[in-house]
């Protein structure tokens, strides 16, 4: 599997835009769309967590959004009934996820390719059937009444949706930083080699199931948190999040940005999802159009949005060299 | 004695490959393997490396018996090899395929922290290897755009930088031009001063330069033992190998 050429000072650059873009949104938006603000940045966590597994560990998962399942509902059982702030509970989602992914993984990094993506989606479904029939975690209905945390104490309302994004966007900033040192760390470009010829790592002395594992463990705790902050945004949680189709869709959005470049994830996960916001309310077919332009992004351009935005800087590079 | 392999034997259905094969290896020499195709040169390179393991037999390197280690524990206690068909990165250019095995040397592959290409440890290595085998001018070349030969220069050069007890050497001139063979050899012959070696060609001239004893292998037999000049006066080994009529 294939990733975008290893840029870090562009993805850092695309990274700062993002931000400023997402702060300005946040400063001129009305309450919409700072609600649709809130939903992408938590799309982008868990999109930066595929990112992180296919692009850097070159693992496809198309279970991963058992993770955002997993985040929510731990968030909620926490929340409701034992009755942690759910700022807390975040924290605790996200140990919870590194813990469970790295022991799910040093089982099924045994496998590759088909067989790999086959085991995480049945391990998603597995995961979604007992939630879809589990009555206490309120079956197929979900369950509401999750809290976001008070930071009343630091004169911050979080039930404010301004300040709710800005608290969403200081996440996806430390999610961010977080991933990108792992990217560039010898553990990142260790998976970097993992992913384009494991066999020479291990005749090199690496211990690629370790490194698999790590990687899997700590993209695990990325969706979780995303779980956990979806939860505490909208109140509510039901089966449906930890779908398969969850998955694919997280797949898409990684494809649309670049596979690999971390913050072309942000940005594809943005472009899909204000795509099927605003399709949707034009044309009852948005489907066809979203899928059709999915089908010419990988056809025609294999390192998606990033590979365009890599070009514009080559191309202001050579004009200023 | 560095690495001693005892009675090793290995079939793949009906067809033997390698019959009860004796070799014992020394520090610091270069040994050669010798044979015709299929005479299980790669498979005994495979079973040393632990790609295959053997049906009989027993494997001990420095005096410990390894022949439950897995590939990476081997290639740790410091059994490295270059392969036969080039293995590199080929996304990454050339330092960046030797800071990979450096840091694997240095055993800080799982740090998650402080990028890799900012510590100096590692860059200083790396660029003392990339001199080591000749490639520094193509230091910051991604290695999918090096001509063959350059890249299985890189090839010994990820070998080396595990800085290995043993190394193997699986036909390293294969597929080479004429100069690029040349070149070759001057490092091995550099090499072999600080490492102990066991090379597998085809290439009877670079073996008669590089290696002080070779062993020839002739349909998973071992047939004959001894220097370079012991080989060339084998009636046997020009008899089954090299062809060549007293």
């Amino acid at each position: 599997m294939s990733a975008v050429q290893y840029d870090k000072q562009l993805r850092s650059y695309l990274f700062l835009a993002l931000c400023c873009s997402a702060i300005l949104i946040n400063i001129f938006g009305d309450y919409f769309t700072q609600f649709l603000l809130a939903e992408i940045i938590i799309l982008s966590l868990f999109a930066m967590s595929l990112d992180f597994l296919a692009g850097r560990g070159g693992m496809i998962s198309l279970g991963h959004a058992m993770f955002l399942g997993i985040g929510a509902y731990t968030t909620t059982i926490l929340y409701i009934y034992l009755s942690i702030d759910p700022f807390l509970c975040s924290l605790i989602t996200i140990i919870i996820g590194l813990i469970l992914g790295y022991l799910i993984a040093l089982i099924i990094t045994k496998t590759h390719g088909i067989f790999f993506i086959m085991i995480t989606l049945a391990l998603g479904e597995m995961f979604h059937s007992w939630a879809f029939t589990n009555d206490s975690l309120g079956g197929s209905d979900g369950i509401s009444g999750i809290a976001r945390p008070d930071l009343l104490f630091m004169g911050l309302d979080l039930n404010e949706p301004l300040l709710f994004t800005y608290y969403l966007i200081v996440w996806l900033i430390l999610s961010y930083l977080f991933l990108s040192a792992i990217t560039d760390s010898p553990l990142g470009r260790n998976l970097d080699a993992i992913r384009q010829n494991s066999n020479r790592v291990l005749s090199l002395g690496g211990s690629v199931k370790f490194y698999k594992s790590a990687s899997f463990g700590i993209s695990s705790a990325i969706a979780c948190l995303a779980g956990s902050l979806y939860a505490q945004l909208n109140g509510f949680v039901s089966p449906e999040l930890s779908h398969w189709t969850v998955s694919g869709e997280g797949l898409i959005m990684i494809i649309v940005g670049g596979i690999g470049s971390l913050s072309g994830a942000i940005l594809g996960a943005a472009v899909v999802h204000v795509l099927q916001h605003e399709l949707s309310k034009l044309v009852d077919w948005w489907m066809l159009l979203m899928g059709g332009g999915f089908i010419l992004i990988v056809l025609f351009m294999k390192d998606g949005l990033w590979g365009i935005i890599l070009k514009f800087k080559n191309y202001i590079m050579e004009k200023i060299c | 004695m560095l690495m001693k392999l005892k009675n090793i034997s290995k079939s793949f259905g009906a067809n033997s490959v390698l019959n009860k094969i004796n070799i014992n290896i020394s520090k610091k020499q270069c040994y050669g393997i010798i044979g015709p195709n299929g005479a299980g040169k790669s498979t005994l390179f495979k079973i040393i490396t632990g790609n295959l393991l053997q049906d009989e037999g027993n494997i001990y390197f420095k005096n410990n018996n390894i022949d439950k280690l897995s590939i990476e524990k081997r290639a740790r206690l410091g059994i490295s090899q270059s392969f036969q068909n080039n293995s590199l990165f080929n996304e990454m250019t050339v330092k960046e395929n030797l800071m990979i095995a450096c840091s694997q040397s240095l055993n800080i592959g799982w740090h998650f922290f402080k990028a890799l290409d900012k510590r100096k440890n590692i860059l200083d290595k790396t660029y003392k290897i990339c001199e080591q085998i000749g490639l520094s001018q193509y230091y910051n070349h991604k290695s999918e755009s090096l001509s063959y030969g350059l890249q299985r220069q890189l090839e010994v050069g990820l070998a080396i930088a595990l800085h290995p007890k043993l190394l193997l050497l699986d036909e390293p001139t294969a597929g080479m031009s004429h100069l690029e063979t040349k070149q070759i050899v001057s490092m091995i012959k550099k090499l072999s001063s600080s490492y102990t070696i066991i090379i597998v060609e085809h290439d009877m001239n670079v073996i008669y330069s590089v290696a002080k004893e070779i062993y020839v292998l002739d349909r998973g037999d071992l047939i004959f033992n001894g220097t370079p000049n012991q080989v060339k006066k084998s009636v046997l080994v020009n008899d089954r190998y090299t062809g060549i009529k007293k």
